[in-house]
């Protein structure tokens, strides 16, 4: 049932910890959602998921910065990826919307898209591209606009969407309701919703702001100083009053 | 699984953690352990003139004309921001104004070279003033492209000896003499841009790097800090060709050589960015091992550029900063 499982992870860069023993798991076809504070940890772990890390060990190491250290097994449909590289996890299927969005700002919104599409074969990329068309209408009259001109919570759009063209069986999302209105984050939380209910590809969603994410998961963990601290349900997480007064302000 | 519950931990010298920015010293030791490398570097350059012979302390010399380039190619880019290639203008510039001054109006090198130092960085200030807004590699291809249009000019107008340059220059009345001030001149250069990196100036200078809008938006005009920058870097490099014109006693469109331009980046490279002693260091490096392949004849480039090819690949972060991570701080295992 749980395609990605981490057990016992641990990050360090330099003598931080960043990640403090975080068991955590991801069941086929649902939401997942990792919440926490600045600092928690959360961005850490998507980039150890995503292999990112690896990457950016490798280019610390070169120029002689900080040192990054990562322990633990991380098991992907029941292989443990620790050493494989973030390209070849996206082949796998674990394919990361970064945070900030990171989309490719001088090329077009097409462009944008077929650039992570690029992994799909043709017909499937072509379906996958209507699909996104459909979920975001938005982004259909902004095609030919470069992906520097939008505004953020169309940006946003674009990068859920140019993960989406990668073909993910697990899709993970870093924080992508951040810096935006409320009105574009329950835009993008019915999409998040859909997306999964729709196509049943698995996600894990990392947000700092529970509000809007936490009716739409089925299953969170809290992270606090790099550890999970809670775990639970949706309905489980919003009863919690721990949970309540740190993001409900209750 | 020995290796999997266990890492390496890398901790500053506590000496080193105190010592930041205020010395706080508690003992001989302490003051040693400061000193040591410092000392070592005075005494490495002050002694090993007496033990090579004339051909190799003039190559001593040359290290040292291009300790100084790669120093304010160093500080330019690594604090400023400016990858600066116009080491090669600062010579020539330099090298000019001291040998002409000495061809016409017959004044002793000792007078030339302060008046050059000083007017020459001025000239050369004002030449890139006009490309200080630009930023990254247009910035680099306009101040490679300055020497080039130097010495068409030259050529073109005839003035300044032409081609044929000028000849029958004053030279320095000893070798000592020479060597001792070259080596003199990069030391109180490498001190005094290294107090002034982490003086206020240096900390304006670095945020222009990192971030201009942010310099700009705290009331502070970043051109007037480049320009002050350039400056400083210029005096460096225009010292050093007028130098160079009175060791060789000898001006020409060579001292716009790209030579000036280039190898003050390799020795950068290999001796570790931002480092300030590292690019002293490549210089002193590279310039002699240049000089040792020779033997190889042709195949002496072929050679030079393989090793800095390896420096890039394998070592980017360079010598210098290398070390002084290996004598700040230690490691330990630890359980986890």
């Amino acid at each position: 049932m749980t395609i990605l499982e981490i057990k016992d992870l641990m990050v360090f860069y330099e003598n931080a910890i960043a990640i403090n023993n975080v068991h955590l798991a991801c069941r086929r076809g649902e939401v997942t959602g990792v919440f926490g504070a600045n600092s928690a940890g959360k961005s850490t772990l998507m980039y150890t998921i995503s292999g990112i890390i690896l990457d950016v060990k490798k280019k610390e190491k070169m120029r002689g910065g900080e040192r990054i250290t990562v322990l633990g097994s991380i098991l992907y449909e029941s292989k443990d990826i620790m050493a494989v590289e973030a390209s070849e996890r996206a082949r796998m299927g674990i394919v990361l919307c970064p945070e900030r969005r990171r989309i490719f700002q001088e090329s077009t919104v097409l462009e944008n898209l077929k650039i992570g599409g690029i992994l799909a074969k043709r017909e499937q990329g072509k379906k996958t591209m209507e699909y996104v068309f459909n979920l975001f209408p938005h982004l259909r009259n902004l095609k030919k606009r470069e992906g520097g001109f939008l505004s953020g919570g169309e940006q946003q759009m674009l990068a859920i969407g140019r993960a989406l063209m990668a073909q993910p069986k697990l899709l993970l999302l870093d924080e992508p309701l951040l810096g935006l209105s409320p009105l574009m984050e329950e835009i993008l939380a019915v999409a998040v919703k859909n997306i999964n209910s729709q196509t049943g590809i698995t996600t894990l969603i990392s947000e700092q702001y529970a509000r809007p994410i936490l009716p739409i998961i089925h299953y969170g963990y809290v992270l606090e100083n790099g550890s999970a601290v809670l775990e639970g349900t949706s309905e489980e997480l919003t009863d919690n009053p721990d949970v309540k007064s740190a993001y409900f302000g209750l | 699984m020995v290796a999997k519950t266990r890492r390496k931990k890398r901790l500053e010298r506590s000496i080193k953690v105190r010592c930041e920015g205020l010395y706080a010293l508690s003992s001989w030791s302490e003051i040693a352990y400061l000193m040591a490398p410092r000392v070592l570097l005075i005494l490495g350059l002050l002694v090993i003139p007496f033990y090579v012979d004339m051909y190799w302390q003039r190559v001593l010399c040359s290290a040292g004309i291009y300790a100084l380039l790669a120093l304010s190619f160093d500080f330019l880019a690594a604090y400023v921001g400016l990858v600066c290639l116009g080491g090669a203008l600062f010579i020539g510039i330099g090298g000019y104004i001291a040998g002409l001054l000495n061809h016409y109006f017959h004044l002793s090198p000792f007078v030339t070279i302060p008046i050059a130092t000083i007017v020459g960085a001025a000239i050369s200030t004002l030449v890139l003033i006009p490309c200080l807004r630009l930023r990254g590699i247009y910035f680099a291809i306009v101040s490679f492209m300055l020497p080039l249009f130097a010495v068409y000019i030259i050529i073109a107008l005839n003035v300044f000896g032409g081609t044929e340059g000028i000849s029958a220059l004053d030279t320095f009345p000893s070798i000592s003499l020479e060597l001792y001030l070259i080596l003199a001149a990069v030391l109180a250069a490498l001190f005094a841009i290294r107090r002034l990196v982490n003086e206020d100036m240096g900390i304006i200078l670095r945020g222009v790097k990192d971030n201009d809008q942010a310099v700009r938006a705290s009331g502070i005009s970043i051109t007037a800090y480049k320009i002050r920058a350039v400056f400083m870097a210029a005096l460096l490099g225009c010292f050093g060709g007028a130098y160079l014109g009175h060791l060789y006693g000898w001006l020409g469109i060579s001292l716009f050589a790209m030579d000036f331009s280039i190898l003050p980046i390799a020795a950068t490279v290999m001796g570790g960015m931002g480092s300030l002693v590292g690019p002293v260091l490549g210089a002193f490096i590279l310039t002699p091992m240049s000089e040792a392949l020779r033997g190889f004849g042709q195949l002496r480039v072929v050679l030079y550029c393989l090793i800095l090819i390896a420096f890039m690949v394998y070592k980017p972060e360079g010598i210098m900063n290398i070390l002084q991570r290996k004598y700040h701080q230690f490691e330990k295992w630890e359980e986890v």
